[in-house]
């Protein structure tokens, strides 16, 4: 296993040797903002996805058609998350060799892949059906379903970041 | 004048305890979060609204009035989540001019959050206007007024 990851911490360690990436991480201000800006962004994307998962768990905004809550959310939610992402990788890019020993960096990069697949399959399952149970009605199981995983898996990406620093397993 | 208040908040058993313990604190610092999310997933739609964007087809206070439930829920687990970080580490807050900046802040986000904002969005003709978007802006400034200096707290 050691070996088939040797690729990818040989680009982690080429990183982390480039001046730009020695001098972010010694900067005074600028990494702070980046995080700062990274923070906001995600409190922007995690906000405006809780409220459409809300949705779809037939707990929340339910005066309101699903397909509605998705359509009219869905470019902020991809531009905070845009954001998000692009902030996120500079403040990798800073100390590659600290987030790769870091287990809940992995943890949050596996959760969001779980995510994505779990919105894709979300689009091309239950969203099928959408016509039957967009307004009015409990959504079903399987929507219901992607509402759940989709705070859970959020949630925990959300926590993840936060203990960071706390790096309690190397 | 509240630092005898702050010193003996930090001296509490249940201070002690907390910043002590490995997990407590950075398992509540994370929950904050979570809690945070809502508030500010509350908070957006209606703003959004109000600036004319987000969930067009629906009325400012039919949104608002959806949202509500989620701004409370936010906001109480934010106060609960918020307190025990508070207590554990009341010195080093008492002296960061973020976490004071903070405290001046939050509570004119609040009170204009349901006294002001509530009102607009709940007339359609003072949120659809010009008034809606002002209110609209001033909402999202207030709000990352509270929550970019809390971010701040820890880091300078």
């Amino acid at each position: 296993m050691a070996e088939l990851l040797t690729p990818l911490k040989q680009l982690f360690e080429w990183v982390d040797m480039f001046d730009s990436s020695i001098a972010l991480r010694e900067s005074t201000y600028t990494w702070g903002i980046i995080l700062v800006v990274h923070l906001m962004c995600m409190s922007w994307f995690a906000g405006l996805i809780v409220m459409m998962d809300l949705r779809l768990l037939g707990v929340g905004n339910m005066q309101t058609p699903f397909s509605q809550v998705q359509r009219r959310l869905f470019p902020w939610q991809m531009g905070a998350m845009t954001l998000t992402v692009i902030t996120g990788v500079v403040l990798v890019y800073a100390q590659p060799l600290n987030y790769y020993a870091n287990i809940f960096f992995w943890m949050k990069m596996i959760g969001m892949a779980i995510a994505g697949v779990n919105a894709l399959a979300f689009h091309y399952i239950s969203y099928e059906t959408i016509s039957q149970w967009d307004a009015g009605v409990m959504p079903p199981f399987g929507a219901r379903l992607a509402g759940f995983l989709g705070v859970v898996l959020w949630a925990g990406i959300v926590m993840c970041g936060r203990l960071l620093p706390y790096n309690w397993f190397k | 004048m509240l630092m005898p208040l702050f010193q003996a908040m930090n001296d509490w058993g249940a201070s002690t305890a907390i910043r002590e313990s490995i997990w407590i604190y950075p398992i509540t610092q994370a929950v904050h979060l979570l809690f945070l999310a809502t508030l500010i997933g509350g908070l957006l739609v209606v703003d959004l609204r109000l600036l004319g964007a987000g969930l067009t087809d629906q009325p400012v206070s039919k949104v608002a009035r959806d949202a509500r439930k989620w701004v409370v829920v936010g906001l109480l687990g934010l106060v609960v989540t918020g307190i025990p970080q508070l207590m554990s580490n009341a010195m080093r807050e008492y002296s960061s001019d973020f976490f004071w900046m903070k405290m001046w802040v939050l509570p004119v986000a609040i009170v204009f959050t349901f006294t002001v904002r509530h009102w607009v969005t709940m007339s359609e003709r003072a949120s659809e206007g010009g008034t809606g978007k002002l209110v609209g802006l001033l909402s999202i400034a207030l709000w990352s007024g509270v929550a970019i200096p809390s971010r701040l707290i820890g880091l300078f």
